[in-house]
């Protein structure tokens, strides 16, 4: 049963940070198309943009650092496991 | 999984420490240096506003002294012209005064002449007068010379205020008679009739002959005179003449 | 690979308590900080020189951050914050230097930073409002969100721990990968999106300390969002 414990954990942890990317990825590509969208329209005001589009990236990536530290718990600090 | 709680409460303490310290020797410090350079920048700003208005002050006041200066320089001005101007016209004042006080010298020194040469020539005249009188005089019969005259003397004798006759009327008083000629004693004694008539008594007569009267009777005591005769006549005329040219101008 | 990123292991005894390599960094980091501020700040003049035109740029940047974003004024807030900021950042940009672990990367250390927030957002309401007045903010709009609101303070610190937790560890964690796959030269890319993700995880959760605490402080807290402001 250890063994079957440990393959579903790894299994687990893979669709986490699989499926956890997804959405974050989709929501990066939209803001940085947005962010693009902007800067063309008003080139003057790439310095603001660029910054705001870096903490929005920063703050959706974290969804994905969420799913990842899931799966690092569930790798590392399963509490089924020993 | 556990968690090392020895590790966080160390990491508790050194962030709490940090926090103090970074207070204490970064944040503190750089806030009061930055507060301190507003106020000074604010107190740089207020003394160049200061040091502004007093140049705005000391403009003003060298604008004003300026004025002034403009001020006294035109008064200055003004006064002289004034000065000048009454100066020339005191100036053609005395000048117009001097020359009418020279023209009236001139007038007067004329007058004088003129008045002279009128004198001169009224006293010719009157000697002409005199003279043709005299010819004329010559012509009428002698006696006309004296009786003629002697009703005109009676009426100069009663055209005497009354208390000169009162006086002449004293029995004491000598009158004195004067005659172009010698009388004879009809005229003479015409005369004192005539005479007493006049003055209501007999009176002492003494008789003087004065060629000069031409024609007529003159009587004079110590207080009156009667004038009448031909020159008296023509001097009255003169007289008049005379004055009559004065009044005429 | 076998070593797990949540365990803290202990680098040595100082008698009987166990010292932790986060505990050491973070000592280092203290001194170091200190000492470049003190000496940065012994001679301060009014015609600054390019280190304390730095500084005045960062405090002045600070206290418009606070103003901002929590609309009061800066004094009491300035010291915790900026230190938020600093020793996050500090701490994730210690990575740099080889066999050095970020403290940040270590749980016990982001959970102390979310308490320390969590702790003054209460402190700074009660002594704002008085501890009534604190207590009735959970009952805003109605008293039925007071389970909802009791629970947003726990999961926004939640949030704040495993945000920092997470995106340091796992730069360290990808970067430990790829050093074990290709040594040399390869990690470098990594290095530098760990430098400027470690910058913007710092400056993320100072606006979100500043959020709380405006929260905790404002009558009617008007959260400002994100946009618009310099990282």
């Amino acid at each position: 049963m250890d063994n079957l414990i440990q393959i579903v954990s790894i299994l687990a942890a893979a669709i986490a940070v699989s499926f956890g990317a997804i959405g974050p990825a989709l929501a990066e590509g939209r803001a940085v198309a947005a962010a693009m969208d902007a800067i063309a329209r008003q080139p003057e005001s790439a310095g603001t943009l660029s910054r705001t589009l870096f903490v929005g990236l920063a703050m959706i990536e974290t969804m994905a650092i969420y799913c990842l530290v899931i799966a690092v718990l569930v790798l590392f600090a399963n509490p089924f496991v020993g | 999984m556990a968690l090392d709680w020895w590790t966080l409460g160390l990491q508790t303490l050194n962030v709490l420490v940090l926090i103090w310290l970074l207070s204490r020797f970064l944040l503190k410090p750089i806030a009061a240096i930055i507060a301190e350079r507003q106020q000074a920048a604010s107190r740089l700003l207020d003394d160049a506003a200061t040091a502004k208005d007093e140049a705005r002050q000391i403009r003003d006041a060298a604008e004003q002294a300026r004025a002034e200066a403009d001020r006294q320089r035109a008064a200055a001005l003004h006064k002289a012209e004034h000065d000048a101007d009454l100066a020339r016209r005191q100036r053609l004042q005395e000048a117009g005064a001097e020359i009418e006080r020279r023209h009236q010298q001139a007038q007067e020194a004329l007058d004088a002449e003129q008045q002279m040469l009128q004198t001169a020539i009224e006293a010719r005249a009157g000697q002409l007068a005199l003279a043709i009188a005299d010819k004329l005089m010559q012509r009428l019969p002698a006696s006309a010379r004296v009786e003629g005259f002697i009703d005109g003397l009676v009426e100069g004798l009663e055209t005497l205020p009354a208390e000169t006759r009162q006086t002449l009327s004293h029995p004491g008083v000598s009158l004195l008679l004067k005659v172009p000629r010698s009388l004879t004693d009809a005229e003479h004694g015409a005369c004192s009739a005539a005479l007493q008539r006049a003055l209501g008594h007999p009176l002492k007569l003494e008789v003087s002959v004065d060629s000069g009267l031409i024609a007529g009777l003159e009587l004079e005591t110590e207080h009156a005179a009667v004038r009448n005769s031909l020159r008296a006549d023509l001097a009255r005329l003169e007289t008049e003449m005379t004055l009559n040219d004065l009044q005429r101008p | 690979m076998n070593e797990s990123p949540l365990l803290t292991p202990t680098l040595f005894h100082a008698g009987p308590v166990p010292i932790s390599g986060a505990v050491v960094v973070t000592w280092l980091l203290v001194a170091v900080i200190t000492t470049a501020s003190w000496a940065l700040t012994r001679h301060l003049s009014l015609r600054p020189g390019k280190a304390q035109c730095v500084l005045e740029l960062f405090v002045e940047t600070l206290d418009n951050q606070i103003r901002d974003t929590m609309q009061v004024q800066p004094e009491p807030y300035r010291a915790l914050i900026g230190t938020l900021f600093l020793y996050i950042l500090a701490a994730n940009w210690s990575s740099l230097v080889p066999g050095i672990e970020p403290p940040t990367a270590r749980l016990e250390t982001d959970i102390v930073l979310a308490m320390i927030v969590l702790l003054a957002s209460i402190g700074y309401g009660v002594a704002t409002r008085g501890v009534r007045g604190y207590l009735r903010t959970f009952a805003e709009p109605s008293w039925v969100m007071i389970p909802l609101n009791l629970v947003e303070q726990l999961t926004r610190t939640f949030s704040l721990i495993v945000r920092l937790f997470g995106n340091v560890m796992s730069g360290v964690f990808v970067l430990g990968i790829t050093l074990s796959l290709a040594g040399l030269l390869v990690p470098i890319p990594f290095m530098a999106l760990d430098l400027l993700t470690g910058a913007i995880q710092a400056y993320i959760f100072s606006v979100l300390a500043m959020v709380f605490l405006g929260a905790a402080v404002e009558a009617h807290p008007t959260p400002k969002t994100l946009e618009n402001k310099e990282p």
